[in-house]
């Protein structure tokens, strides 16, 4: 699903965040990326959903090389991702309902779809009785959840999750992260970036450890990921 | 043979389906685009009634302006029946001439009025205009001629009444006095050009006004943009509100100018019957024509769009990488 190859980048200033990094991950692949901050694990999310673009090398999503991609066609890359940040990128000033509606709207769905849709996905991370609060008004593993349902609204193939434990208790961590491993099972490719290395041995699956920009470590998975096996390469 | 015939009637019903449909989700966008601009037009009240406010000012002086330049143009025509010739009559002429040459003249299908000024009378009225009232006793004899003050019938036929006039005996020369009437025109006509030279300045502003205003806004919602375009928005999907702001705060603002001007009209009318009542004439001020509050109110409108698709597109490549 998606490819790195000889991957690097180089920031404006000369900052060299990823330097060349080379991994495969499956479709229905569960992933973890871990490294200490500043090892370059943000901006290989962001160089997957193109947030940013490589310096050299190629990124592959679904078999086509999107480091090439043009501009116009961004939009409809990350339509096929669901992007979900430490920080929640939330809109404040808009409900939690219109927070998680924002890709449908975007894609044109009629409004009884896009209540339809959003009400399951909240209810599916457990916060239906608050869509019509604001981002503010609710605690950060509530955000962090709304974050999720805004991510898997649109149905991607492919979730990626800057860590989403970063602020969250240990218990609340271990539920978010059962959220993604659900998310696996129905068939989605996830990639996940957390420092939280307890946590993600315990989980047995896929680690990619990312140290000064480059892939040092590839400790497969215990467990053999669900949904892999049906769907294949 | 009829296989790839139904193949292809279902793959045309296919493509039809596919794209009502679209055609449907590119409404709904356009929809929310429209909404959401409204919106927020809404959710800032006062500072969008500020703009709106500002904007209103700068439309309304030209229009007023231009209003001011129709009705002087008005009044410019209605003197221009008033106007007179001076026929000049030969030195020396007895009254019993005089009397039969105004009898005549009046006669004509061309003439409206005859007033015969005998040399006296222009004595003193030469004598008042210098204020000296004692010229008459400067000068021993009275050069002055007679002088018929003619008022043409129709404007059409003025020049007609001219050369019958030149060719009669007895008459001297024949002043037409339209030189004040030709310095009406050109100032109007100065006035004009003055009018279209603040206009244009004006609509600079007010798309400099309505550009500044989506810039402001679009910093303010630089977060919600980007979000959006995190989340797979098309540059158009994230202009779309933006060009719809610009457009109604030009629309909005022509609107209020025209409001404006309207309630100034209104409050005029008053005094200007007033004063048209000690000229002993029938004049009101005309209000804008329906084509100049189109003009404006579509102007402002299209300026808003220009402007904030200028500014946009200059943010938007900023924002994205």
């Amino acid at each position: 699903m998606i490819t790195f190859e000889h991957v690097a980048k180089r920031y404006p200033g000369g900052i060299q965040a990823v330097s060349d990094v080379n991994f495969h991950l499956e479709r229905g692949e569960l992933a973890f990326l871990t490294g200490h901050s500043g090892a370059g694990k943000s901006t290989l999310l962001r160089l997957i959903a193109l947030l940013e673009r490589p310096s050299r090398g190629q990124v592959l999503f679904d078999g086509r090389n999107v480091s090439k991609l043009a501009r116009r066609h961004i939009p409809y890359l990350r339509r096929r991702i669901g992007v979900i940040f430490q920080d929640h990128r939330l809109l404040t000033d808009k409900r939690v309902f219109d927070n998680v509606a924002l890709p449908l709207m975007i894609a044109g769905v009629s409004f009884g779809e896009i209540q339809r849709r959003v009400r399951a996905a909240l209810d599916k991370v457990g916060l239906l009785d608050k869509e019509t609060m604001y981002p503010p008004m609710l605690s950060g593993g509530e955000q962090q959840r709304v974050g999720i349902a805004r991510a898997i609204i649109g149905r991607p193939p492919v979730v990626l999750a800057d860590e989403p434990t970063g602020n969250l208790d240990p218990a609340l961590s271990e539920e978010l992260m059962n959220t993604f491993v659900q998310l696996n099972e129905t068939g989605v490719t996830v990639l996940i970036a957390s420092h939280d290395l307890e946590l993600v041995r315990r989980l047995g699956r896929r680690v990619l450890v990312l140290s000064k920009g480059e892939i040092i470590d590839d400790v497969r998975a215990r467990i053999e990921p669900r949904g892999g096996g049906a769907e294949g390469g | 043979m009829v296989v790839p015939k139904v193949a292809r009637v279902r793959r045309s019903g296919r493509e039809v389906q596919a794209s009502s449909a679209g055609l449907r989700a590119w409404a709904r966008r356009h929809a929310f685009s429209l909404f959401s601009s409204l919106g927020n037009l809404a959710r800032h009240p006062l500072g969008s009634l500020m703009t709106v406010g500002v904007l209103a000012f700068a439309l309304a002086v030209p229009l007023a302006l231009q209003i001011a330049l129709v009705n002087l143009e008005r009044i410019g025509q209605q003197w221009e029946r008033l106007d007179t010739l001076s026929v000049f009559l030969d030195l020396g002429l007895v009254n019993a001439d005089v009397d039969r040459l105004v009898s005549r003249i009046s006669s004509w299908p061309e003439v409206s009025t005859v007033d015969p000024i005998s040399p006296e009378q222009g004595m003193d009225e030469l004598s008042r205009q210098l204020g000296l009232t004692e010229a008459a006793d400067l000068i021993a004899e009275n050069p002055l001629p007679w002088v018929l003050e003619v008022s043409p019938g129709t404007t059409a036929g003025r020049n007609v009444l001219l050369a019958r006039l030149e060719q009669e005996a007895k008459v001297a020369n024949v002043i037409v006095d339209l030189q004040w009437l030709e310095r009406l025109d050109a100032m109007t006509e100065l006035l004009a050009q003055f009018v279209w030279l603040l206009g244009l300045l004006l609509a600079l502003g007010v798309a400099v006004i309505i550009g500044n205003t989506v810039r402001l806004d679009i910093q303010n919602r630089r977060e919600e943009i980007e979000v959006m375009a995190l989340v797979g928005a098309t540059a158009a999907f994230i202009r779309r509100p933006f060009l719809y702001t610009g457009l109604w705060y030009g629309l909005l603002g022509g609107l209020a100018a025209w409001m404006m001007v309207k309630s100034g009209l209104w409050l005029l009318a008053e005094p200007v019957s007033e004063l048209s009542q000690t000229y002993a004439e029938e004049f009101d001020l005309l209000g804008p024509s329906p084509e100049v509050v189109a003009l404006v109110g579509l102007g402002s409108g299209l300026l808003g769009l220009f402007a904030s698709w200028i500014v946009v597109g200059q943010h938007l490549r900023q924002i994205d990488p």
